[in-house]
């Protein structure tokens, strides 16, 4: 099995509105494939089609061969999709902790003990803030907690949605440090990103989705090789 | 006599009937976000179904009670199922359950109507009896609804912070979305949040009925009442409705012991607008809402 996720033909939207317009995609195991586009062309609303959460899709969804299009969301959570939601979605009411069970709801004991281990020598200060009130912590904290907690799922795809939106760049480059050692880790992952800078040596594919729609795949390579086309989407491609 | 002693035994009964009944109302407002408005019904159905078992059953008054919570648990669940679950994700759902909960409302209310009659009965699940300590009179049914109505919340509490099943229902009514992505199957745990305060519901139509009498309006005054606690605690705050349940049973008292009977319930009205003008978000309401 070479396939981690195999779309094809998926369109879907909220409503009357559709918003993904037949996108193929086929992401391979072990690979971070990144998604990149203008803002509000449908990137989070994709990672939702294949979490579950959109409302309305058509087309197929193939997870490590089990098609789970019409499976609902925690369903398909169970199956192994990890979806890290931008604006992380945590149990505010709940410690760090307390949202870090709910990732490994479904591990052993022990299992949980060492994922939790693993996510706490991954941001040590959410070891430090455990018992701290999710409403509580810093922008940068809650989204180490979102990712902490998708990594507490075991999941074989990892989908984090724009790990960057709103942080201090000091705080960008230790998620995205960490995101590095995730993805030597070997898990399958999808990211979305509006700074294509970011993912340059991470991703070894790179999508731009543009009005729902994919316009252009590559690697990081071909990405710098087509400025101008990045430019005309993205305002630029820093190297 | 310093009748203060007495007014604590009885606001404290009270306080205890009212902590019970708050909190099958307020966990389903925590958690699914409506305002039941079956509940005094349902409270009603519970204390019929222990008055039920025990008289055609004679099950003893433990047994008919624990029956009683199970009933209840069931007519929570299929409320869920039968009623809920068909128009939860329907863009009016705020308006259309209110619609529907005063519609079981009715049909439960005069189901007992037609099933048991209009006279009112004595609830047989009930201990006889009074000690008689340093003067102060303490009924033992009154220290068995305070024991049980102890026992209960602290079960739920318990059950909500320390359990796998707890965490997952504080997730679902934190988050449904986020929930969903964690794996929790959110529908089957709100049945399950449902059939939970089923159960605590028709355990605080028990435990009325047995220093009351058995109606089929039973339910209507302490649902009033409920709501009341609810709003003053910060709709959803559980710990803060069964503190209010407490405050405000002992402040009805009071009123009703050194004013007139008469206005033990228009103090507990003008108190909800007093907190409802200072604090908008409840009494209990520090920063946030504390959700389940």
């Amino acid at each position: 099995m070479s396939e981690a996720l195999a779309i094809s033909g998926l369109s879907g939207g909220y409503g009357e509105q559709t918003v993904l317009h037949r996108i193929d995609l086929v992401l391979a195991v072990g690979s971070l494939t990144a998604l990149i586009g203008p803002n509000g062309h449908g990137k989070s609303t994709l990672l939702r089609a294949i979490s579950g959460l959109l409302p309305r899709v058509s087309g197929k969804i193939m997870l490590f061969g089990q098609s789970i299009e019409r499976l609902p969301a925690h369903r398909r959570a169970r199956a192994g999709v990890a979806h890290i939601p931008q604006g992380d979605l945590l149990f505010k009411e709940m410690s760090v902790e307390e949202n870090l069970r709910t990732g490994g709801f479904f591990r052993s004991k022990s299992d949980f003990a060492r994922a939790l281990d693993e996510v706490y020598g991954l941001f040590p200060r959410l070891a430090e803030r455990r018992h701290q009130r999710a409403a509580s912590l810093s922008g940068g904290e809650r989204r180490m907690v979102g990712i902490g907690r998708g990594l507490m799922q075991d999941g074989r795809l990892l989908m984090i949605d724009e790990p960057s939106l709103g942080l201090a760049p000091a705080v960008i480059d230790q998620i995205y440090a960490s995101l590095g050692k995730i993805a030597a880790s070997g898990r399958t992952i999808l990211l979305v990103e509006e700074n294509p800078a970011r993912i340059i040596g991470l991703a070894s594919q790179i999508v731009l989705l543009d009005d729902g729609r994919f316009v252009w795949t590559g690697d990081a390579a071909d990405m710098q090789a087509n400025r101008s086309l990045f430019e005309t989407y993205l305002g630029g491609v820093a190297t | 006599m310093n009748a203060l002693p007495q007014i604590m035994v009885t606001g404290l009964t009270l306080g205890a009937l009212y902590a019970v009944a708050t909190l099958g109302l307020s966990l389903i407002w925590a958690s699914l976000r409506f305002l039941n408005l079956a509940h005094g019904a349902m409270l009603a159905v519970g204390g019929y179904a222990a008055f039920a078992v025990a008289t055609n059953f004679g099950l003893s008054g433990p047994l008919a009670f624990l029956a009683a919570m199970a009933f209840g648990a069931l007519m929570g669940w299929a409320t869920f199922w039968g009623l809920v679950r068909p128009i939860l994700d329907t863009r009016d759902f705020e308006t259309n359950i209110l619609i529907v909960t005063i519609g079981l409302s009715i049909i439960l209310e005069n189901g007992l109507l037609q099933i048991f009659g209009g006279q009112p009965y004595g609830q047989p699940v009930s201990v006889p009896g009074a000690l008689a300590l340093a003067g102060i009179r303490f009924p033992i049914q009154n220290m068995v609804i305070v024991l049980s109505a102890i026992t209960i919340v602290l079960a739920v509490s318990l059950l909500l912070r320390w359990t796998r099943i707890g965490l997952a229902l504080r997730a679902c009514a934190q988050d449904r979305d986020a929930a969903a992505l964690m794996g929790l199957p959110v529908t089957a745990l709100f049945s399950a949040t449902m059939a939970l305060a089923g159960a605590l519901t028709a355990a605080s139509g028990v435990m009325i009925s047995s220093i009351t009498q058995l109606s089929p309006l039973l339910g209507d005054d302490p649902m009033l009442k409920a709501f009341i606690m609810c709003v003053l605690a910060g709709l959803g705050n559980i710990g803060g409705a069964i503190a209010s349940a407490f405050l405000l049973a002992i402040v009805e008292v009071m009123a009703e012991f050194y004013f007139a009977s008469r206005w033990g319930f228009p103090t507990l009205l003008f108190l909800v607008i007093a907190v409802l003008i200072w604090k908008p978000n409840g009494l209990f309401s520090g920063r946030e809402v504390q959700r389940l």
